[in-house]
């Protein structure tokens, strides 16, 4: 048996699930983003179309996931955002970050990061940026 | 003082190999020097992947084999490649559509009046997704959704209310997706009529129908492909016997080449489901003369004006082709393709003004293309249902493009085009080959099962994205002069007292309706649905007794089971 190393101990590859949640139908940017972010090296798993926010938050703990990305494009997001976060933090999952996707106005994004919502990315974010923001903050959390 | 004539044909006259010699030399001792001292600015590719030359000529069309009697020929005849229709739009113009809905049928009715007041011809009903899903706006799934992206529809009572003063017959067609719900919503639209009226000849109704596609592409789905395919035939083989004059089916290319796919391979799956479906319809003993008059395509290109025009004219080609050749279609009706439309451009979130000369564009291209029934995007549509001012600003794009410009003077304006003939022969090999990759993998089901159509999507999809993101493809406020994206608060936003109303009246109708007759038609709809009898009559019979959207989807739910999402990506 070595001795450990000086080295700082390797941190796990970052996983994410990338989830659909309502009724909401529109799944390309989902998985373009689940595709880039697999591509940047990171676990993605993606929930496929409409789920519950509890099949989601079971999910996320089953499969030990650092973030959990969410696509809503159908306006629901004031109800089901909120609703998720507080699904997680009863679960006992409030180191599971949330981040959001899609058709948000940007009047929402204060309240939605004030009940929990760690970032919000519109549609038409390079994926450059969704990977960068995700190491960074990871690394930090 | 001389006067400047033209001048004499050259004699002999010039042949298409001088034409090919002079482009080749043009090429080498003009464009090539002037394009070493200032390159080209970017790759000229369309999305489609087909290279862009500098210049076409008629050695373009001499390589390409094009004989215009063969592939041409004249509008409203075979191949129908100018036009579905003989006198186009002089004589039969593209109908100005309009796709609305939102919150409930008392508020969306004032919207429906206020289009038709500036000239709507069409309206396509947009649901919410509750009613496209087949839940009803109490239960728990409709949470946050009802009245959001389209109006809600539980029972026939909302129907009334939707169309009150306006009978069915005063516009040239109504109608809506109902993608997964085909036999409720043409049950709805019939039943509306009998409330009336107005007979079903007296009226047009137009749906989507076209459930095929949501597995791959738009989400909606609620059964397994199978018996949800057997379903949409089902308002087809209805229409067959009792309103021949409807269209009870559009096969989409829109959401497929949106998601990814690209307008070629997009055109290519889209009449792979076309072809299941017909084939469900012949073998229920219907003749391809009874069953083709009455499907529509809606193919789709946003990206390439050219691309767009050439599309339809392939499309138009290979339709006929297919119906005569693989089918056996004798009448012109089963052959001539008609065509609706959705006018998009690239919209972008930054500046959404802008997005008006895009979906113009967009649209323009597809009424060029000779499209029947033309729809044109708000310019906020992809972040909102559309406000009034940007519904009556797409309404008079259309109307613009119907009379203005002379773009709708003389049929088929770019045939004959060289740049616009060449591309047509090459979208109509990639479509053909793209059919044939299709059926090589087992048709339109095994498109869904194995995952071939979701995956030509994400790969067309990211390859879309690298080429935004690198300015490959270059987009204003996007990546050329980007700006900030801009949602509005009015996203998609839903309507609380809507809600209320809509809820309140489901109670209603639930409690008033005669509960024996309502149960005993939900019995006759599970009876021939288990014996696979066309469930049309018996959800006619239960949506004029005011069974439930959800009532009636349950049954199926029970029968069939739900689909299971797809996990790939």
């Amino acid at each position: 048996m070595t001795a450990a190393t000086s080295k700082p101990p390797q941190r796990r590859r970052i996983r994410v699930l990338i989830a659909k949640v309502g009724l909401d139908g529109h799944d390309v940017g989902a998985r373009v983003v689940a595709r880039g972010l697999l591509d940047a090296g990171m676990e993605v798993i993606y929930t496929g179309l409409r789920r519950t926010t509890e099949e989601v938050v079971r999910a996320a703990i089953e499969e030990d996931v650092d973030w959990v990305g969410v696509s809503i494009l159908s306006g629901a997001h004031r109800v089901l955002l909120p609703k998720l976060r507080r699904l997680l933090d009863d679960s006992g999952a409030s180191d599971i970050r949330i981040l959001a996707g899609g058709v948000i106005p940007q009047e929402d994004i204060p309240s939605l990061q004030a009940s929990g919502v760690a970032k919000v990315f519109l549609s038409g974010t390079p994926i450059a940026e969704i990977v960068d923001y995700l190491v960074k903050e990871t690394a930090h959390g | 003082m001389t006067v400047l004539k033209r001048p004499d044909a050259f004699l002999p006259p010039t042949t298409t190999e001088d034409v090919a010699a002079e482009s080749a030399r043009w090429t080498a001792e003009t464009y090539s020097p002037a394009a070493a001292q200032s390159p080209e600015h970017k790759p000229f590719v369309t999305d489609i992947g087909i290279a862009i030359d500098p210049l076409y000529t008629p050695a373009h069309l001499e390589r390409a084999g094009f004989d215009y009697l063969r592939d041409l020929g004249f509008p409203g005849e075979y191949p129908f490649t100018r036009g579905d229709r003989p006198g186009m739009n002089r004589t039969d113009p593209f109908v100005v559509s309009a796709y609305s809905g939102f919150g409930d049928a008392e508020a969306c009715n004032q919207r429906f009046r206020k289009l038709i007041e500036i000239g709507t011809e069409q309206i396509l009903v947009a649901l919410d997704l509750p009613t496209q899903c087949g839940y009803d706006s109490d239960h728990e799934m409709a949470t946050a959704e009802v009245g959001n992206v389209g109006v809600a529809i539980d029972t026939l009572a909302d129907m009334e209310l939707l169309f009150d003063g306006i009978p069915a017959d005063s516009i040239k067609r109504i109608g809506t997706l109902g993608n997964s719900i085909g036999p409720i919503v043409l049950a709805l639209y019939a039943a509306l009529g009998e409330k009336q009226g107005i007979g079903w000849h007296r009226y047009d109704v137009n749906l989507q129908n076209d459930p095929l596609k949501e597995y791959i592409a738009r989400g909606t789905q609620i059964l397994p492909p199978e018996p949800a395919a057997k379903l949409a035939s089902d308002a087809v083989a209805w229409c067959i016997e009792h309103a021949p004059n409807w269209s009870p089916m559009t096969v989409c290319v829109n959401h497929i080449n949106a998601g990814g796919a690209g307008s070629s391979m997009g055109t290519a799956i889209a009449l792979a489901n076309a072809r299941h479906y017909i084939e469900l319809l012949l073998a229920r003993g219907y003749s391809i003369d009874q069953v083709a008059p009455l499907l529509h395509m809606f193919p789709d290109e946003r990206h390439d004006f050219f691309v767009s025009i050439a599309n339809l004219r392939a499309l138009r080609r290979i339709w006929a082709r297919m119906m005569k050749e693989t089918y056996g279609a004798t009448r012109p009706e089963a052959m001539a393709c008609r065509t609706t439309v959705y006018g998009h451009g690239q919209e972008a979130l930054a500046e959404p003004l802008n997005n008006i000369p895009r979906t113009a564009f967009g649209t323009l291209a597809y009424v060029l293309g000779g499209a029947t029934y033309v729809y044109l995007a708000g310019y906020d549509e992809a972040v909102s249902t559309p406000n009034e001012n940007s519904a009556r600003v797409a309404l008079r794009t259309l109307q613009i493009i119907a009379h203005e410009h002379g773009f709708s003077d003389t049929i088929d304006p770019l045939g004959g085009s060289y740049y616009v003939e060449t591309l047509t022969t090459q979208i109509e090999q990639q479509i053909l080959d793209g059919m044939a990759q299709v059926e090589r993998i087992g048709g339109a089901l095994a498109a869904i099962s194995t995952g071939f159509g979701r995956q030509t999507m994400t790969e067309g999809a990211i390859r879309r994205q690298r080429a935004i993101d690198s300015g490959a493809r270059p987009w204003v406020t996007v990546n050329k002069w980007p700006q900030m994206p801009n949602v509005p608060n009015t996203a998609f936003r839903g309507d609380d007292k809507a809600t209320g109303r809509q809820l309140a009246r489901l109670a209603q109708v639930k409690a008033s309706r005669d509960q024996l007759r309502v149960k005993a038609a939900l019995a006759e709809v599970e009876r021939a649905t288990a014996e696979d009898c066309n469930v049309v009559p018996s959800v006619l019979e239960a949506i004029r007794a005011y069974a439930s959207v959800g009532e009636i989807v349950d049954i199926w739910r029970r029968r069939f089971g739900s689909f299971v999402p797809s996990t790939g990506f």
